[in-house]
């Protein structure tokens, strides 16, 4: 069997023993305010999780799956780019340009910032000019 | 012949345990002393003594914290998914130790040194987003869930900068394998040439283990321990030992990506049977560490949308900018590293 399956097997194993280690040894006397949710002394607010969160989460995860597509897709070249030479890599360069003008745009958009536009996160003294 | 046989495979099965075994306790015990060495470097920048009663020099305090944390009680959250909830801290420490399946620590020296070492790894770093983004979900506390946003957010985008570092030395070296890597880098370290490249890898690796100035997931003021504030005991040890281990995993990484791995000067070679690669691999994954708790005791937290802005809008555009820029030169002196 080769080594590398065998660790595959051979870590969960280790993880589910200090699991059963843990059964066997501490004691389990769940009360009310144990099991209730952390919540700095008070008593938790239902419907307070899992609630909706803000849209910046979700593009950033979106983006990186473009990014990260690309980054992998550069990956062949890396590999061989003695064997392609200047013509691949010139179209290295013409992947690398369409990705380019699509990031400006993101930027441009604002996409990415996750400030709050109405108030910016460094001080503008606009009323000290007066 | 049969029971030959028999014999002959219970053998193999008990060499590959030896070498699973071989790799994984010296691992957890570098992660033990990992989180001692942290706790009495960042006393020392603080001239304190730290921990310093178990054991000779606190050395043994890892394992008394360790027997602490398994005699502890599991606390279940009654609202928590419960599958999920020990699925998570599972998965955050499996996907940590796998990691160190392809570290070569010396000449043939590694558990599996197949020729996509450094794919194996992209993927089970990646595969770690998972343990943070089920432990927050599972828990159902907004503290955790929260966390587990920022974290994943956090995760994911510097795991851009880290694929593209890691794309810059793939230029250089033309293969994917570890050893290959360490090899290339006989006559000069990466680090020389790579300078900028290293600091920005160093930076997505300070951000992808979730280290200061990049913690923010556990921002003790804002969200109490981030995504693992309902784990306890056991769960809890999973989170903190997976943690302490992609640390020592990725000091070790960025040794064999820029410090030349188990490569030393001639001059230190000799005829004795000690294995100098493994000794001075381990060295130069100190010296990461060191770097990791240094930056722990110098330097403020970002907030959190200066850490989102700091890699799309800086760090990103500079490594795409290096991705061209270092093909571009091999391309254009017809410089063959390899």
């Amino acid at each position: 069997m080769n080594n590398l399956i065998f660790l595959f097997i051979f870590v969960p194993l280790l993880s589910l023993i200090l699991l059963g280690l843990n059964v066997l040894l501490a004691v389990h006397r769940p009360d009310e305010s144990k099991v209730s949710a952390y919540e700095c002394g008070f008593s938790p607010i239902y419907g307070q999780t899992r609630s909706t969160f803000q849209i910046h989460f979700y593009i950033v995860a979106m983006l990186f799956l473009i990014f990260d597509l690309e980054i992998l897709l550069l990956f062949p070249i890396a590999v061989t780019l003695y064997q392609v030479s200047t013509f691949g890599f010139s179209i290295a360069i013409i992947f690398f340009i369409v990705l380019t003008i699509g990031f400006v745009l993101e930027i441009g958009s604002g996409a990415i910032a996750l400030t709050n536009f109405d108030q910016p996160s460094y001080p503008i003294n606009k009323e000290k000019k007066l | 012949m049969n029971s030959n046989n028999l014999m002959l495979t219970i053998i193999g099965l008990l060499l590959n345990l030896i070498d699973v075994l071989a790799i994984i306790l010296p691992v957890l015990l570098a992660v033990a002393f990992m989180t001692i060495i942290e706790r009495k470097q960042l006393a020392a920048h603080q001239r304190r003594v730290g921990p310093n009663t178990v054991g000779y020099y606190g050395l043994l305090q890892p394992f008394a914290d360790a027997l602490k944390l398994i005699l502890k009680e599991t606390v279940i959250p009654s609202q928590s998914n419960k599958v999920l909830f020990y699925l998570a801290p599972i998965s955050t420490l499996v996907f940590s130790l796998l990691g160190w399946g392809v570290i070569p620590f010396g000449q043939g020296l590694a558990l599996s040194d197949f020729s996509l070492g450094v794919l194996y790894t992209f993927a089970l770093s990646s595969l770690g987003v998972y343990g943070v983004l089920l432990a927050g979900w599972s828990a159902n506390s907004k503290y955790a869930f929260l966390g587990s946003l920022r974290s994943t957010a956090a995760m994911i985008s510097y795991e851009l900068i880290l694929s593209s570092a890691i794309l810059i030395i793939i230029l250089l070296t033309g293969s994917l394998n570890f050893t290959t890597i360490i090899e290339s880098q006989e006559s000069v370290y990466f680090i020389f040439p790579l300078l900028p490249v290293f600091i920005f890898y160093f930076i997505s690796i300070l951000a992808e283990t979730s280290r200061t100035p990049f913690d923010l997931q556990e921002a003790e003021s804002e969200l109490v321990a981030g995504f693992f504030t309902e784990h306890s005991s056991v769960p809890f040890v999973f989170f903190f030992l997976g943690e302490y281990s992609s640390i020592v995993l990725f000091s070790c990484l960025s040794a064999i990506f820029f410090l030349g791995g188990y490569n030393f000067p001639e001059v230190f070679l000799n005829e004795s049977f000690i294995n100098l690669q493994a000794i001075v691999l381990g060295l130069k994954t100190c010296i990461f560490c060191f770097f990791f708790v240094w930056f722990r005791a110098t330097l403020p937290r970002l907030r959190y949308d200066q850490l989102i802005s700091l890699c799309w809008l800086n760090l990103l555009p500079v490594a795409v900018a290096f991705i061209i820029l270092v093909p571009s030169i091999l391309v254009a002196f017809d410089i063959s590293p390899y």
